[in-house]
């Protein structure tokens, strides 16, 4: 059996309102009809998420076509690989600082973009824009407005 | 008000905010313009820059981001027939027409001046009429402000076309976020699963700009990015537009800036939605609406000048009762109180310089943009050219970078890259995130006055049985149910 999109969301939004569901009932204040304490914001949003869950499900049911996706897989094969390249990103940043990670991140994805969108770039030109965007943010964040960006620890 | 002049006077002359409103002012115009990107985006990647600045320059630096970015819109709509932004969307169906009749130039001037008109009148509007609504919440209790928050938050709802399951959802969601950290009042650790990063809440900037800045680039080029696109940049030399073609349409001006100043004041409703509404409103009331669609100057006018007006409106709100009118100024009340200012009646009794500092530096910037797009105008094709391939990258670095100044540890800029996937997998499920925004931002005042409302009455019905929250209530409950409403009417008059 194929599962239609807003199925599909419909039973995601139940499955957490069911998780943070339990999580509330968890916590230590009662919830009383005189003051339901800190029990109240959770509980209104987890009744609300398995509603609106169910209704959306009920929708996908009675829908006649699946909804066009968001995007095929060669697009969500992309959406993974920046996802990845980010979070390498932000590791790189602890050890390595911001300054040297960025350059080489902004390269890599300027260079991915372009290749998967075959939207030709010269080399130089990223090279030039990774460095100069790295160092404009730093001379923005640090010097400018006095803030602090990521070391890295092996600089430390 | 005027007490305030000299205190405003002296935030002007200080030569760093006048270079911070001309650079906001242009990054605005530039993130506006663009298909894709906002002002909203703008504001919430540079608010971590405003944290070591003086209130008085980070309302000037975030206004102007704010109104740059509202400003700017149009250039897309006119010149390539896409909206920079939801406020623009009804500007393309004459904007673009008229442009490609050969008067861009003409087009561009009315998007300036009617954007400048809507702006700097509706800002003249809210310094005059916002303390007048702070005075009458003080009347206010906490019962009151809740529903306001619910009704803020449902709002949104309202509008959504056949969504009304996905927009709850992600009202819920925002909810739900805005519950980890400790809970006010009762100071119970709710969803940190003992992490000492997650008890002081998610954070505004790692939430907001996880779900809607980086998780909307990933799935952009996720897309594929268009090619650069081909902008007629031929005719737009000179102004374009003379004080008989502004007389023309005074009614039509006056008429939109009261539908944009209205549904901007509106807790929840903005922009996006007057727009729509004035141009409608424009086309109904013209003697030739078989013009509109086919490049009517009034096509122009009445959306430009409505969702520009809004900005005032939803200024009021948030002044006088700390509710935001739009998720602009949800973002905005949450970088002010981070600057130690409390929107609010009391606001003015308490900030009434800096309150009125924020009008005064809409109106100025109304100006800036006015002049800076009028020298710029030819020059706005090259904006709509900027590639892809580079811009997002560097806007995804910034993103990060914004996480961690935010926060000052890499734990967050983790927490951003969760939130992103969050987003993405909304953005797979169609759940609008607008929604989200607001009711992340208002959530903890709604969970604070819904409590206080407990303690003091301890029962729920007491919501309904004060006047101004029953009506509010009813209102709010009215908004939720709108959509289904609606189609219920609407299946009946076909049926008929």
């Amino acid at each position: 059996m194929k599962f239609k999109r807003d199925q599909v969301c419909g039973l995601a939004l139940i499955i957490v309102g069911i998780i943070f569901g339990y999580l509330t009932s968890q916590f230590s204040k009662p919830f009383t009809p005189e003051y339901p304490g800190p029990k109240l914001l959770p509980a209104i949003a987890v009744f609300g998420l398995i509603v609106c869950g169910a209704g959306v499900f009920g929708n996908g049911c009675r829908q006649k076509t699946d909804d066009k996706l968001l995007v095929d897989l060669t697009g969500f094969i992309r959406i993974v690989i920046t996802f990845v390249i980010l979070c390498v990103y932000v590791l790189a940043m602890k050890y390595v600082g911001f300054l040297i990670a960025s350059p080489i991140v902004l390269y890599i994805l300027t260079t991915y973009f372009s290749k998967a969108s075959n939207l030709p770039t010269k080399l130089w030109a990223r090279i030039v824009f990774s460095i100069a965007v790295s160092l404009i943010l730093y001379a923005m964040y640090v010097p400018l407005f006095g803030m602090t960006l990521p070391g890295g620890l092996l600089f430390d | 008000m005027l007490e305030n002049l000299p205190y405003i006077l002296s935030q002007f002359a200080v030569p760093m905010n006048l270079i911070l409103m001309v650079a906001g002012t242009f990054v605005g115009i530039i993130f506006g313009a663009i298909p894709g990107l906002s002002g909203t985006m703008a504001v919430m990647l540079f608010m971590p820059l405003t944290y070591t600045m003086e209130s008085g320059t980070a309302i000037i630096f975030l206004l102007s981001l704010w109104i740059g970015g509202c400003s700017g819109a149009f250039i897309g709509s006119v010149l390539l027939g896409i909206p920079g932004s939801a406020s623009a969307v009804s500007t393309c169906w004459d904007g673009h027409p008229m442009a490609q009749k050969g008067q861009a130039s003409k087009a561009l001037a009315i998007g300036m001046t009617a954007s400048f008109t809507g702006t700097f009148f509706s800002a003249l509007a809210a310094a005059l009429l916002a303390e007048k609504v702070a005075d009458f919440a003080f009347a206010m209790g906490a019962w009151e402000y809740a529903a306001l928050c619910l009704v803020a938050m449902t709002m949104v709802l309202a509008i959504s076309k056949g969504n009304m399951f996905k927009g709850l959802a992600s009202t819920c969601i925002g909810l739900l976020l805005a519950s980890v950290g400790y809970s006010p009042i009762d100071a119970e650790l709710r969803f940190t699963f003992g992490n000492m990063y997650l008890m002081s809440g998610l954070g505004m900037i790692v939430v907001l700009t996880g779900i809607f800045a980086v998780s909307h680039i990933m799935v952009t080029f996720g897309k594929g990015f268009d090619p650069a696109p081909e902008v007629d940049s031929k005719g737009l030399k000179g102004f374009g537009l003379t004080i008989s073609d502004i007389k023309e349409e005074l009614v039509n001006i006056i008429r939109s800036f009261l539908i944009g100043l209205g549904i901007g004041f509106l807790p929840g409703m903005g922009s996006g939605l007057s727009n729509l509404v004035a141009y409608s409103t424009a086309k109904n009331a013209s003697k030739h609406p078989e013009e509109y669609g086919h490049g009517a100057a009034g096509g122009i006018w009445a959306p430009e000048v409505a969702n520009n007006a809004s900005i005032g409106g939803a200024m009021i709100p948030m002044a006088a009762l700390g509710i935001p009118g739009d998720s602009t100024t949800a973002l905005l009340i949450g970088a002010l109180t981070i600057h130690g200012l409390e929107m609010g009646p009391m606001v003015f009794a308490n900030s009434g310089d800096v309150v009125y500092l924020m009008f005064f530096t809409v109106m100025v910037v109304a100006a800036v943009v006015l002049v800076m797009q009028s020298i710029g105008k030819r020059y706005f094709p090259y904006i709509l050219k900027v590639p892809s391939v580079y811009m997002y990258p560097a806007l995804l670095v910034i993103c990060l970078a914004s996480a961690y100044v935010d926060s000052g540890n890499l734990y967050k800029c983790g927490m951003m890259m969760v939130f992103a996937a969050v987003g993405i997998a909304m953005e797979f499920g169609g759940l609008p995130t607008s929604p989200l925004i607001l009711a992340f931002i208002l959530g903890p005042t709604l969970e604070k006055n819904m409590l206080k409302a407990f303690q003091y009455s301890g029962t729920w019905t007491s919501f309904f049985t004060r006047p101004v929250s029953g009506v509010l209530m009813v209102i709010a409950i009215f908004c939720i149910f709108s959509p289904i409403i609606r189609a219920i009417i609407e299946k009946s008059r076909k049926n008929a």
